[in-house]
């Protein structure tokens, strides 16, 4: 056996100044070339062992360490992070703070100038590696400028810059939108061809992960299981029971009673026809009808929110907004999708009158946005921003969740009464006395709804509520939000995930360029693929399937519902 | 929500080497000094609302306006203080002093206001390059533009947090001094935190790119001095020397003025 690319002998870490251990006793080879996917829930210490890799841990994160990961023969423990920089590439989550110089070339030239390769080679490996990620027009722009796709894509070109021999990526897509992530993975689908190269990729979503080599599963720092992409893939229960995302695919032929399940919408429209599998239609068309009345029914009411013609352009010139007309009816629960700087966010903060419109109208309950102002208009507008930490700022939950309530002069006993049934509505009851900094991601974005749900506002929004969660929190959370609907709140959520969109939204719009797309409900938009493509959406792959069957269901639930016929 | 320092305007001051307009800077801020008078004061001040215009900084001034508003007020009042004079103007205040206050709250004005044609006009890896080519070391070149670039992340995070806590029904706009500051704290925890996150990670991204591997590295951006950089780099030496050789000679000085 020729000697592994990275070889980890049980290695276990744990951080300065915690009680438990990130990672225990990982045993771990990567043959060369190989391209294997780190999958598992928050805080099952993925970014822990990708840190090893590089020698960030125990070089830069204090912390201690045992066993050895050994990465061509270079142990990381003699050499630095500077000095295993060439042998390892990282990528992180974060594409903003890992980009630093004010422009593309002088980002990629960064690394080699550290090792100082001469100059005519570093503007040959610029060219290289702008052409391979797909940026070669963008070579003299800031990237601040850039989307965010587009800067991730350079955070990936200045890393491969340096000719790594291993590229170690830690959740290089949880903040991109559908087509952006597609953008990455195309990349990473021609790394993984290359031999020279050993890619390690931390991955939440499931349907892009098909083309790993191998898959290792982990959870509280141990590795629950490592094999074949496939094999794990289809192993549903093993998946939902460690939090993550089963297949919708895999799914619906698990229910049928298949063996070897499909994974791909490919796989899954010839393994229906196969089976001899028809739709049965009226059943489609019941479901569609069912959700028309309902569409009818609410746009029946006066609308809570109307625009008309909304424009926004920033200070600086830029048009966010062009022209959007739309309503919003007490007790939607209304998604709001798009790319990334398509202007959901700007969309949506028109709302609360955080922004006020250049151009059209927008009414909220009637009046106008600008003549009821922030304060006022904060009191039935409640808005959740996509980071909790840019919120959070009391030492203990009940200040933070009370926050709100005593700006907006309660008594003392009331402000108490409203926290803790806010601290209820959230799944978090009895926690006032904690300290929200010590809390997980999960836990913070809850503080940070509670917080703005204790002002009881009529419509609440949600700016990315599932983002950097994994998927049993995605479904908690989103779980706890159709609650709070049902209780007679107004949802907005603006979201890149289009599972959360099919499951949890009634009403979609689909914003591009500052303009509305589409509207309608998740099963019209859903059914229009090629338009969503243009907004840089994609529908799960599940629903991709039910398409080529030429009906759009949402869950495979639905689809078991209509199919009919076959040996299954 | 553009943050950025650096104007991409690509004028001719843009054009310049990094090392002469560090010289100019460094030029203007000694001319500065060499004056008492505020009426002597005003050919450097001329001079550096000339590089103003011809930059197209004014943007940037007019960011901090606030910022420079405080410091001018402020300036006044404490360089009346701390000199004294013989003509009585009103009050507490004399005519030298305020005389001689005016000419110290300029040359601030100057020297912020060239600070900021500096790093409007060039990036920040030119900046780094043209302190490595003056003889600082890499590291000092590099934490000088580092903390130049926090800047810009630090505003635009603040107002992403302030927008977060507005949301919530914060109202910094009313109330006294005293509740006002308090009701920054909301703000000043989540920037706090934000910036340490971001610092670590910027952290983690610099090495993982091989900040320091090797003792010596190479630098692909290339500068080089031009003909217009001589004649500017000329003109400079002709205005510092002449400020010299006047405050020598005695000029630009105000009568009756004691300053401590």
């Amino acid at each position: 056996m020729t000697e592994p690319a990275i070889a980890i002998k049980g290695l276990t870490y744990r951080y300065r100044g915690t009680k438990k251990n990130a990672i225990e006793a990982i045993d771990l080879e990567l043959e060369k070339g190989e391209f294997l996917v780190l999958m598992g829930p928050s805080e099952a210490g993925k970014s822990t062992l990708a840190a090893c890799i590089n020698g960030l841990i125990p070089h830069f994160h204090k912390g201690k360490l045992a066993g050895d990961v050994i990465v061509y023969g270079k142990n990381t423990r003699e050499h630095t992070v500077s000095q295993m920089a060439e042998d390892v590439g990282l990528v992180f989550q974060d594409f903003e703070a890992q980009l630093f110089s004010t422009n593309v070339e002088l980002e990629i030239a960064f690394g080699p100038e550290n090792f100082a390769v001469p100059r005519e080679e570093i503007a040959h490996r610029i060219d290289e590696n702008l052409a391979y990620v797909g940026l070669s027009d963008f070579r003299n722009r800031p990237p601040s400028t850039l989307s965010g796709g587009q800067k991730q894509k350079l955070a990936i070109a200045s890393v491969l810059a340096l000719r790594p021999k291993v590229l170690v990526m830690d959740e290089p897509t949880t903040d991109l939108d559908p087509v952006s992530k597609m953008g990455i993975f195309e990349i990473t689908d021609r790394l993984r061809r290359r031999s020279d190269l050993t890619l390690l990729v931390v991955e939440h979503e499931t349907e892009e992960v098909l083309k790993a080599n191998r898959i290792a599963l982990l959870k509280d720092g141990q590795l629950v299981k490592v094999g074949p992409a496939r094999e794990i893939l289809q192993d549903i229960d093993l998946i939902e029971s460690l939090g993550l995302m089963p297949l919708g695919i895999a799914r619906f032929y698990r229910s049928l009673g298949f063996s070897d399940l499909p994974l791909t919408p490919d796989e899954a429209v010839a393994a229906y026809k196969e089976a001899g599998l028809t739709v049965v239609c009226a059943h489609h068309e019941a479901l569609a009808a069912e959700e028309k009345r309902a569409a009818a029914a609410q746009a029946a009411k006066e609308p809570l929110i109307r625009c008309r013609d909304l424009e926004f352009t920033y200070p600086g010139g830029v048009t966010a907004i062009a022209g959007i007309s739309l309503d919003v009816f007490p007790g939607d629960m209304v998604a709001i999708v798009g790319q990334n700087g398509s202007g959901k966010t700007t969309l949506a903060k028109q709302f609360n009158g955080l922004l006020l419109p250049t151009g059209g109208s927008i009414t909220v309950n009637g009046k106008t946005t600008k003549e009821q102002g922030i304060f006022r208009l904060g009191q039935s507008v409640g808005y959740v921003f996509q980071n909790p930490d840019h919120q959070i700022f009391s030492e203990t939950v009940f200040d933070e969740v009370s926050f709100g309530p005593r700006l907006r002069g309660l008594a003392d006993d009331e402000v108490k009464a409203r926290v803790a049934e806010t601290l209820a509505a959230v799944g978090l009851e009895g926690t006032e006395a904690e300290d929200p900094f010590s809390m997980t991601k999960s836990g913070r974005q809850r503080v940070a709804v509670a917080a703005v749900l204790a002002v009881k506002p009529d419509v609440l929004i949600l700016d990315e509520p599932t983002t950097g969660l994994d998927y049993h929190e995605q479904c908690s959370m989103m779980e706890m939000v159709k609650r709070l609907n049902k209780q007679g709140s107004t949802i907005i959520f603006i979201t890149h995930h289009m599972w959360v969109v099919a499951e949890y939204a009634r009403k979609v719009f689909v914003i591009k360029d500052g303009q509305l797309l589409l509207e309608g409900t998740p099963r019209e938009v859903f059914a229009h693929e090629q338009e969503l493509l243009e907004a840089s959406l994609r529908p799960p792959h599940f629903i991709q399937f039910t398409n080529r069957l030429g009906y759009t269901m949402l869950r495979p639930e639905e689809l078991i519902g209509c199919t009919e016929g076959g040996a299954g | 929500m553009e943050s950025e320092l650096y104007l991409d305007y690509g004028t001719p001051y843009h054009r310049l080497d990094a090392r002469t307009k560090l010289i100019v800077f460094l030029g203007v801020f000694v001319g500065a000094l060499m004056f008492k008078n505020p009426i002597w004061q005003l050919p450097t001040a001329a001079l550096v609302l000339l590089q103003v215009a011809v930059s197209r900084s004014w943007r940037n001034l007019y960011r901090i306006r606030f910022v420079l508003l405080v410091m001018s007020v402020s300036s006044i009042i404490l360089w009346n203080f701390f000199s004294s004079g013989t003509t009585p103007l009103f009050w507490i205040f004399e005519v030298e002093s305020m005389f001689y206050a005016i000419n110290r709250t300029m040359t601030i004005l100057m020297i912020v206001s060239m600070g900021v044609v500096l790093i409007s006009t060039t990036r920040n890896e030119e900046l780094i390059m043209g302190m490595i080519r003056m003889g600082l070391p890499y590291r000092v070149g590099f934490a000088v533009s580092t903390s130049l670039r926090l800047v810009p992340t630090v505003a635009s995070s603040l107002m992403t947090i302030s927008q977060a806590q507005r949301s919530r029904g914060l109202d910094l706009e009313t109330g006294n001094i005293v509740d006002r500051l308090k009701k920054f704290l909301p703000l000043l925890v989540p920037v706090f935190i934000s910036s340490i996150r971001n610092t670590n990670i910027f952290g983690m991204a610099l090495e993982s790119r091989g900040f320091g591997a090797r003792p010596d590295r190479t630098y692909y951006l290339q500068m080089r001095m031009r003909a217009t950089d001589w004649v500017l780099l000329a003109l400079l030496l002709l205005y510092v020397a002449a400020s010299i050789w006047l405050n020598i000679a005695g000029y630009g000085r105000i009568v009756g003025l004691t300053n401590f």
